[in-house]
Formats: structure tokens, C-alpha cells, sequence
């Protein structure tokens, strides 16, 4: 403690004997954490974002199916309506919204092109309710109710195909009897999603599906939707308790690749982090091995006073905790300053297309995440210190008798 | 006025003489039956010579076919030799092809009809459909033309709404021997797509026959099949082994 309360004064005021070495350091590990920050603020926004517009399309935030549907969506794989214990389950246990589809794959038709599609059978009014797609038509109309035998196709597949609004084209999907049903669909609307969903679902009438199809009033699967995702895992046992034979999934298990893009998300930081660490890192023992050279001297000089080598060590290593500490407090006000100021959030209808691919929304919205401003924060430090342990360990080793006899 | 008359009551009374023949013949329907009918019969087997331009160079293929009834079918591939062997079965709504190198019949899911028929500007579909041509679309007799002393019916078919069919119309012209003179494929806003002309007619089989059709789509003119029948006899009595799928596999 005696130690401490001498070489503290101490450390602080040699900081200070060359400030601009001091400040460009400090500028070193206050950017670098305001980076990592900002990143990490930036890639949770997005990742969210992302997550809640894709899982807005269609798969909502889980779902029920037969069993063995998800290994091969076909005919034989559909599920009997919900029964009653089944739509208690759905309509009490903090469910918000669900709905109704049928799903198949099929192949769609025009006068130029011949293509692979998912012809989805909706009700249209729950649909509104728990996805986007009927709020991104951009010709035309979506569809009517669930009776309505016309199809919405994406625009991106119109433009494939050749066809356009109020034109015809063919779907055929694998009936019950093993045959390709064909119909023919007016498009009656067009929407705007991204390019890979435009390509994959055309969207009609419930009812008329199924009549196409002969599959009396079976469905494919139930969507639900969750006001928090952290009572999804609840809601999902409940469901499994309601309906035991069926297969409830959450959206993680659903789409794969979403739910790996949720888990690796965060690694993009950790990789952002090592990148700062290395330039940080490479900042601090720069300044102190030059600061600890320059005052070999005044080493020996404070050893032959009495000095322990160990308080050498303490003494510069006091100095990088100090150094770096202020630099990890200005670098956290000024990352939380930097979502503040974006709280409004970050536009980004004007890369609208280019971003397309992301499948972000149009508007980000940076949060400040406690955890983030507790681990990083402390990781930067305690490694800061950690590498400027090697210019003390220097400064420690300096032997009297040779430093003083050092001209300066 | 006597003189005109007179060539008035000609001129009618020919008339009379001609109507009941144009009457039957100018229902268009009618037309496109008895022409179909002329090109399959009741029973058929056909040589035939098929050459596929296609970007990357031109192959010909021969290919020995027999028909029986609208939806039966079998087609033989004989040369070149990387080809033979190559056939395909039609059998009422089923499609089967058998390939010789992998010794094996599939059935073609129905999601792959579409598919081009051996690389050719035709599809498995333009093979089994040719009735939908009949039956589906509604039919207008555009005009009579005459050309080398024939009549020629030009006949417009609009598909019957809620019919699984992706064309607009189609323009089919037959000659009044009911040899089947071109058919053309138009989109739904009206613009041709492809077109199959016949371009030579010869007496196979005691019948007039197209003997020389073309395929090909305007946006590749320079891209088509074009099909020869080399001979061909009609209403023949063929065995009923000829259209199983033991004989597509091992022709006896």
C-alpha cells in the first residue's frame, strides 16, 4: 500500500513528461475500442434486423409440421388441420399471431420458361397479419381471400418468366394420385422481396390449392409468431405438449443457415477485436519501450537510491495501466456516444438494391449493449497491460551501476 | 338485263354446287382433326431423319417411330451410333425413356416434360400434347387462301379459359388435304414465340404427308430441328408387345 500510494503520483506524472506520446497512444486505444464498439453495436443492429425481416417473409418465428415434411416437403408429408387441443395451444400460449399454408413444390410455366417454384396456399387475412409479402406488392393486388384462385408472384420471377400482370402462367404441382396437377393462375400481383425469395414462392388461395392438389383440407404447415423471442422456447414445449405427434420447430431449426448466421454473427466482433488488439498492442509497447530507453539513466539513478527492481516493474506497469485505462474510458464514452447520436437510425433505403442481398431492413437501429461495454472494455485493458509487461520486465532488468555510468 | 341474269343463275347454282363440300370443310375444328388424323392415323410407323442446329454445330439423328391412337407411342433412335438406342415411350399419360448406356427405363416426372426431347427444339410436351391443339382451344377460320390450286385454311385457336396452356393463340394453316402447312405459337401479349413450317410435301404411305417440318423460335432463328420423314406406312396392324416397357428396353 505504501508502495502504491508512492508510485502512483509517480506513474501519473511521468505520463505526462511527453504528452504527445501520451495523447497519440490514448488515441490509439480510444479508437480502437470505439471501433470495436461501434462494430459490434453495428453487426447486432444489422444481424437483428435482418433476422426479423427474413423470418417476417414467411417462416415467422417458428413452426409445426408433420413429421418428415422438413426432410422432403411433398404430398405425402402434410398434416390434418390443427384440432382443438392444438388451436387452445395456439391461440393462449403467448402467441401472437399464426396461420395456415399449404406448401409444395411445383413448376411454373410461361410462353418462354419453364422454372422450379414453392406455390404456397394462403389465407390471406391471417397472412397480412403475421407477414410482410402483402405489404410489398408493388403491381397489382394480393390476394383477395381464401377462396381467390389467382397467384402473386415475385418480381424478379416475372421478369425470368417473361410474363407480366394480368397475364396467365402454368403451375404444376404433384397431386395425391401422383400426377402433375396443372392450372392455370392469373398473376393478379407482383411483389418486391429479395431476389432468391422472388424466385422461390408463388402465392395463391388456400382452398383453390387444395382442390388442385386433392388434398381435402390439409395443410403443410402452422407459422407462429412470438412478441419475444426469449419466450420462444417456452411456447414451443407447450406446443409440443398440445400437439405430440407433429413436429414444432423454432426458426432456428427451421432455417439452418439463419440459425448459424445468428450463433456466428458475434464472431464477427471477436475478429474486429484481435485485428484493434494487434494495433493496440503494437501502439503501447512502442510508446513504453521508448519511454523506458530514454529514461534508462533515471532507472539507475532511482535504483541506486534505493529503488527494488519489482518497483521498476511497478512502476512503468502502473504507468501502461494508467495509460491505457484512460484511453478505454474515453474510447467507451465515445462508442456510446456514437449510438446516442445514431439513435434515430441509420438510413439505408438510399443502398436500398445493393443491400438487397443483406436482407436487412431499410433502417438500422444501434443499441447500447451492457455486456459489450463490460468485455470488451476489459479485454483491452488487461491485454494492454499484459504486452506493456515486456518493456517493464526491460526497465526491471536495467542494473544500476551500467545506467549511471550511461552518458545522457 | 337478261345477260346478267343469266350469269347470275350460274353463279349461284355453282355455288349451291360447292356449299355443302366448303361447309364441312370450314369447320375449323374438323379441319385440325382430319389433319391430325392425317398425320398419325390410326396406326403408324415412320422413318424419320432429324437435324438439330443448335449453337454449338449441327447433329443429325434417324429415328424409327410407331403411333398408335392419340397417346401411344414409341421412338427409336437408329444412328448415329453414339444415339442409337435412345428411345422414348409414350403410354397414355406416362412418359418412359430408355437409355442404352445405362441400360435403364425411367419415367419421366411429369416436371420434366417440358425438357427439350433430345436436345432438339421440341419438348416431351410437344410430343404427347398434340391434342390439346384440338380439343382445348376455341377455333376460328381466319381465311381461305388459295396457293398451287388448293385452298388453304388459316385457323386462329384461343385457348378455353382455366385450359392448362401458356400460349395466347395459335395460328395453324392446312391445306385442303388436311396436310398441316405451319403452326405458329404466339404469347399473350401477341408476339410470335416459335413456329414449326412445313416446308415440303410428298406422297408417303399413299398420302399427302409433310414430309420436311421445321421448329424454331424467333428469338434463335438461326437455331432448329428440322424432321424428314424418310417413309411411312399408315393403318397398319402393329403388335400389341410394341408399347410395353420390357420392349423399350429390349426391342425384340
Amino acid at each position: 500500500m505504501e508502495t502504491f500510494k508512492l508510485l502512483a503520483p509517480l506513474a501519473w506524472r511521468n505520463l505526462w513528461r511527453n504528452p504527445r506520446r501520451t495523447i497519440i497512444t490514448l488515441f490509439v486505444v480510444s479508437v480502437g475500442l470505439w471501433s470495436i464498439l461501434a462494430v459490434a453495436s453495428f453487426i447486432s443492429a444489422w444481424a437483428q434486423s435482418s433476422r426479423d425481416a427474413t423470418l417476417r417473409l414467411l417462416i415467422a418465428q417458428g413452426q409445426i409440421h408433420a413429421v418428415g415434411y422438413m426432410d422432403d416437403p411433398n404430398i405425402s408429408n402434410l398434416m390434418p388441420p390443427p384440432d382443438e387441443a392444438l388451436v387452445a395451444a395456439l391461440d393462449t400460449s403467448g402467441i401472437s399471431n399464426w396461420v395456415a399454408r399449404l406448401e409444395l413444390p411445383g413448376v411454373v410455366q410461361s410462353e418462354y420458361k419453364t422454372l422450379p417454384v414453392s406455390l404456397v396456399g394462403v389465407d390471406p387475412e391471417a397472412e397480412r397479419r403475421i407477414s410482410s409479402i402483402p405489404s410489398k406488392i408493388v403491381e397489382g393486388r394480393y390476394l383477395d381471400g381464401p377462396e381467390d384462385d389467382s397467384a402473386v408472384i415475385g418480381l424478379n420471377l416475372a421478369k425470368r418468366l417473361k410474363t407480366a400482370l394480368g397475364r396467365r402462367v402454368i403451375l404444376m404441382v404433384t397431386a395425391e394420385d401422383g400426377w402433375l396437377e396443372e392450372r392455370s393462375f392469373d398473376v393478379v400481383g407482383i411483389y418486391d422481396a429479395d431476389t432468391a425469395f422472388e424466385d422461390t414462392y408463388i402465392f395463391t388461395g388456400r382452398r383453390p390449392m387444395q382442390a388442385m392438389v386433392g388434398v381435402g383440407d390439409k395443410i403443410a404447415q402452422i407459422a407462429f409468431e412470438v412478441p419475444e423471442d426469449a419466450a420462444l422456447a417456452g411456447v414451443v414445449e407447450r406446443l409440443r405438449a398440445a400437439a405430440p405427434t407433429l413436429d414444432v420447430r423454432e426458426w432456428r431449426k427451421i432455417s439452418l443457415i439463419m440459425g448459424a448466421m445468428d450463433a456466428t454473427m458475434g464472431g464477427v466482433v471477436f475478429i474486429w477485436m484481435a485485428v484493434m488488439m494487434v494495433m493496440i498492442s503494437i501502439g503501447v509497447i512502442n510508446t513504453q519501450l521508448m519511454a523506458v530507453f530514454e529514461r534508462t539513466h533515471e532507472f539507475g539513478l532511482l535504483r541506486a537510491l534505493g529503488f527494488k527492481s519489482r518497483h521498476v516493474l511497478l512502476l512503468v506497469t502502473f504507468e501502461s495501466v494508467l495509460l491505457i485505462g484512460l484511453g478505454v474510458l474515453i474510447g467507451m464514452i465515445a462508442g456510446a456516444a456514437t449510438v446516442w447520436g445514431l439513435s434515430d437510425g441509420i438510413d439505408l433505403s438510399a443502398f436500398g438494391k445493393a443491400l438487397e442481398a443483406f436482407k436487412a431492413g431499410d433502417t438500422l437501429y444501434l443499441e447500447v449493449n451492457p455486456i459489450d461495454y463490460i468485455i470488451f472494455p476489459l479485454a483491452i485493458w488487461a491485454l494492454g497491460v499484459v504486452v506493456a509487461l515486456w518493456p517493464a520486465y526491460r526497465a526491471q532488468k536495467i542494473s544500476p551501476v551500467e545506467a549511471m555510468r550511461q552518458a545522457t | 338485263m337478261p345477260a346478267l341474269t343469266r350469269r347470275h343463275l350460274i353463279a349461284t347454282s355453282a355455288a349451291f354446287l360447292v356449299v355443302p363440300r366448303m361447309a364441312l370443310a370450314q369447320d375449323p375444328q374438323a379441319i385440325l382433326r382430319a389433319a391430325f388424323n392425317n398425320w398419325r392415323a390410326e396406326t403408324s410407323h415412320a422413318v424419320m431423319e432429324m437435324t438439330i442446329r443448335g449453337a454449338s454445330g449441327t447433329r443429325s439423328l434417324t429415328m424409327e417411330s410407331w403411333t398408335k391412337g392419340r397417346d401411344t407411342a414409341l421412338v427409336r433412335f437408329t444412328a448415329p451410333a453414339r444415339d442409337a438406342g435412345n428411345a422414348t415411350l409414350q403410354a397414355g399419360r406416362r412418359t418412359y425413356v430408355f437409355n442404352p448406356r445405362l441400360n435403364q427405363v425411367i419415367q419421366l416426372p411429369a416436371s420434366a416434360m417440358q425438357q427439350s426431347w433430345m436436345g432438339s427444339d421440341f419438348s416431351y410436351n410437344d410430343l404427347t400434347k398434340t391434342e390439346a391443339l384440338v380439343n382445348d382451344y376455341t377455333h376460328r377460320l381466319l381465311e381461305t387462301r388459295r396457293a398451287g390450286g388448293r385452298n388453304i385454311y388459316v385457323i386462329e385457336a384461343i385457348p378455353k379459359r382455366g385450359k392448362p396452356i401458356v400460349w395466347g393463340k395459335q395460328i395453324v394453316t392446312v391445306r385442303d388435304d388436311y396436310v398441316l402447312l405451319g403452326q405458329q405459337f404466339y404469347d399473350q401479349t401477341g408476339v410470335l414465340v416459335r413456329e414449326m413450317v412445313t416446308g415440303k410435301v410428298r406422297n408417303i404411305g399413299g398420302r399427302p404427308y409433310p414430309a420436311e417440318i421445321t421448329m424454331s423460335s424467333v428469338a434463335t432463328p438461326d437455331q432448329w430441328t428440322r424432321v424428314v420423314t424418310k417413309s411411312a406406312e399408315f393403318d397398319l396392324a402393329l403388335p400389341g408387345y410394341l408399347f410395353t416397357r420390357s420392349n423399350l428396353q429390349n426391342p425384340r
